[in-house]
């Protein structure tokens, strides 16, 4: 019986494997996965924006911002370098450096300090001295503004006529092969008396950078308005630079609410995987059982083996399939994770936490084995009873719709973490006990709630391959035309 | 040791009585014909055999053992609906099947490549099915049949929807696996076929058996038919059922269609025509053929109510 079961499935995998849409599905998660990082990239570099001061009113706002904007970049410098560090152990490289403190939000101060002992390029130069590759590898973050000249007839221009010398600087002509200018801040001659200041901006401004041309025309507001009242120089810009000191107290990183997202990552992307390998690889198998029984197979078949051999057989190479794409995901995966120098692996580092005990991998895999047998029984049944992919799409789509819709709704409940007794009710209908269970991994899910709910999947799928299977063999040589409703709970009920 | 042998086998579909008391057996090296019209029950028999149907009551016994899977090793099945998979080679389709009946990798290959070639289709070992012509395709399904060189091999309709050449090549194929000892049984409603092949038939007309033994004993069922040139009436002679004039000759002679009584001996006609002077230009006996005798004997009983 092993051998009849283990030739059928050697050939349903075979079979499946030989078609180009297998190959396909089993790219689209690798190119993604090699396209996500490409993309990205591209896109970090679309969004480095363009900014043009034309400061009128002597160039001191206009360096300000352009000191504000420094700032900010060099904060992000800092952020990147702590980060590196922390992924390449090179912690000592400077271990009183503020670049190495991970999660610490850096002040003013602290950019401040990091630029006046040499930036980025005296960190990079003691990375050096403890690795000269790892310091040439580490990427600088790309600014998000990059602060262009103002040429010399848009500075001396007057108010009146900056819409019109503006125009071919934020929309050039097609043919010229400029590219438009994001955003011009005029700072006009009488600013100070007056607190008007103009933004010309290439489509809706970024509220980051609204926010940070306010902050810092608040503060030269504020100084040029205490100076006319006679303050004192010094004075005047301690008070405009004056800002509360808010204490914030955040988790641990990877705890809180944000630990329940980063442990939750894998386990989510489990369930998804499990739906979609399982929704493919049942498709590729109903159209094999169409095959046999259009291109009348089954009779051939069945002289040499058993019903229940056939069944098992091609449970067993769907199984195949699908631990196969999921295996070859898993390591293009791995794959990703070093080529990127533990980039991606540092993601998904305290995701995998809640899966990398024995239990967890048992509890997956297990899961994963359950949730195939039972979805792809409900195809293989309704391969067996169609003559035409046409015909089953009429069983399909109800049977889709009717495992697709709680699964998506319930991946969405434990990413919110609303949780509740919606998912717990899922936990425990077999039809969603695979997902559920999955998605809850990552949130936490009480042992006997696994325990239970796994114990009662096996005793429906038991109870499903006695009851379906009885659907199965008598549909395997019976003349064809969909049976009723009445007639699957006849056979249901009693064997053909 | 009978090859198959059935007793008594009932199979019911509901209040459809498909086969109906049916009892034969085939010895090894005969070749069996199981004639019968449309639906008179012969694929569900042959199913019963394979162990895709179990019967409702009798015994079936298959190379001395009840029907199973365990028996697939000893058996070859040709099947009236014919199929393959369509993505898989020609080699790839009967080295599966010939593995499924227990065969070897190694050896299932090696037959099967042999088969190809004696088929003459060597040339296509590794063509998928899908590129294969009709007949190729009915040539490699045939090979999935017998690459297991069975003991009993089972053919339903194997004639149907084959071309001259490819019936050609399943008779050879047929007769040399009785040579080699197995017992073929062929469902057919194409009596020139089992008139050419068989050994033994069975007609089988609503689930029950009409008839079984030899061609001749199928024959001696039928009143012998003569044809007489005469110059007188045949119709008053001893053992002649009916006489009737189906032509004229010059000088008064007149041939005569004879029927016989049953059981009548055209031997003991002559010599009493010899014997009362009756005067004769041509005493021939016609060969009834199959055909003739199916209809004959199974006659109304194929209608179902």
């Amino acid at each position: 019986m092993i051998r009849h079961i283990l030739l059928v499935a050697a050939r349903e995998y075979r079979q499946i494997a030989n078609t180009r849409s297998f190959w396909l599905t089993l790219l689209i998660i690798p190119l993604a996965l090699a396209a996500g990082p490409l993309l990205s990239r591209f896109a970090d570099k679309s969004h480095g924006e363009t900014v043009m001061l034309v400061d009128q009113s002597g160039g001191q706002v206009g360096s300000a911002i352009r000191h504000r904007l420094e700032i900010d970049y060099q904060r992000q410098m800092m952020n990147a370098l702590s980060h590196y560090v922390d992924r390449h152990d090179l912690r000592r490289a400077a271990p009183d450096a503020l670049w190495v403190s991970k999660g610490r939000w850096y002040s003013d101060a602290d950019v401040a300090a990091f630029i006046a002992t040499g930036g980025q390029k005296a960190a990079i130069a003691q990375i050096a001295r403890i690795s000269k590759s790892d310091a040439d590898a580490f990427e600088a973050p790309p600014r998000e503004y990059r602060v262009v000249e103002t040429p010399a007839a848009i500075a001396a221009a007057p108010r009146g006529a900056m819409d019109r010398v503006l125009a071919p600087l934020l929309r050039p002509a097609d043919k010229s092969g400029h590219k438009p200018i994001d955003y011009v801040v005029l700072i006009p001659r009488d600013f100070g008396a007056s607190p008007v200041a103009r933004l010309w901006a290439n489509g809706v401004p970024r509220a980051s950078f609204v926010a940070t041309l306010q902050s810092v025309l608040t503060s030269q507001l504020r100084t040029r308005y205490l100076l006319a009242n006679g303050v004192a120089g010094p004075t005047a810009a301690a008070a405009a630079s004056l800002a509360p000191a808010i204490g914030v107290t955040t988790p641990p990183e990877g705890s809180g609410r944000e630990r329940v997202v980063i442990r939750s990552i894998l386990p989510l992307i489990s369930a998804y995987i499990l739906l979609m390998s399982l929704v493919l690889s049942g498709s590729w198998m109903l159209q094999g059982a169409i095959e046999e029984r259009s291109n009348k197979l089954i009779e051939t078949v069945l002289a040499c083996i058993t019903p229940n051999e056939l069944m098992y057989g091609k449970l067993v190479g769907t199984v195949g399939i699908g631990l196969s794409m999921i295996a070859t995901w898993v390591i293009c995966g791995l794959f990703a994770a070093f080529a990127t120098h533990g980039a991606i692996a540092d993601l998904i580092r305290p995701a995998l936490e809640p899966v990398s005990t024995p239990g967890s991998i048992a509890a997956i895999l297990f899961f994963f084995v359950a949730g195939y047998l039972m979805v792809s029984m409900i195809f293989l049944v309704i391969g067996v009873m169609s003559d035409s992919m046409r015909e089953a799409q009429g069983f399909l789509t109800p049977v889709l719709l009717v495992i697709m819709l709680p699964v998506t709704l319930l991946v969405q409940a434990v990413l919110r973490d609303t949780g509740g007794p919606i998912i717990e009710a899922l936990t425990w209908i077999p039809l969603y006990t695979p997902f559920a269970v999955l998605a809850r991994l990552g949130a936490g899910i009480p042992t006997w709630e696994m325990l239970g709910s796994g114990a009662t999947l096996l005793l429906f799928i038991v109870i499903e391959i006695v009851a379906l299977g009885r659907i199965f063999r008598a549909s395997l040589l019976s003349g064809g035309g969909r049976p009723s409703l009445a007639e699957l709970a006849r056979l249901v009920r009693r064997p053909g | 040791m009978e090859a198959l042998k059935l007793t008594g086998v009932v199979k019911r579909f509901g209040d459809f009585t498909a086969v109906d008391d049916l009892s034969f057996a085939v010895a090894p090296g005969e070749v069996f014909g199981f004639l019968g019209g449309n639906g008179a029950g012969k694929t569900t028999s042959l199913r019963m055999v394979l162990d895709i149907l179990r019967p409702d009551a009798g015994t079936i016994s298959v190379m001395g053992r009840p029907p199973g899977r365990s028996a697939s090793p000893d058996l070859g099945f040709l099947p009236e609906e014919r199929g393959l998979y369509r993505s898989m080679t020609a080699i790839d389709t009967i080295v599966y099947f010939g593995r499924l009946k227990g065969m070897a990798a190694g050896t299932a290959r090696r037959d099967g490549l042999a088969l190809l070639d004696r088929f003459g289709l060597a040339g296509f070992a590794r063509t998928s099915v899908e590129k294969l012509s009709k007949g190729m395709a009915q040539k490699v399904q045939l090979a999935t049949a017998i690459v297991n060189t069975p003991k009993l091999l089972l053919l339903d309709e194997p004639f149907s929807g084959l071309d001259p050449v490819n019936q050609g090549l399943l008779e050879e194929v047929i007769l040399s696996a009785a040579r080699e000892g197995a017992a073929v049984v062929f469902s057919t409603h194409v009596m020139q076929h089992a008139e050419r092949l068989c050994d033994r038939l069975l007609f089988l007309a609503r689930g029950r058996k009409q008839f079984e033994g030899t061609q001749d004993e199928a024959r001696a069922a039928l009143p012998v038919q003569l044809t007489l040139t005469a110059s007188r009436s045949p119709a008053t002679l001893e053992g002649v059922a009916e006489a009737r004039e189906i032509g004229a000759r010059e000088d008064g002679w007149h041939d005569w269609d004879v029927r016989l009584d049953p059981g009548g001996d055209p031997g003991r006609l002559l010599e009493l025509c010899t014997a009362s002077g009756f005067p004769l230009r041509r005493f021939e006996q016609r060969r009834a053929s199959m055909h003739d005798v199916f209809l004959h004997i199974v006659g109304g009983a194929e209608t179902r109510p």
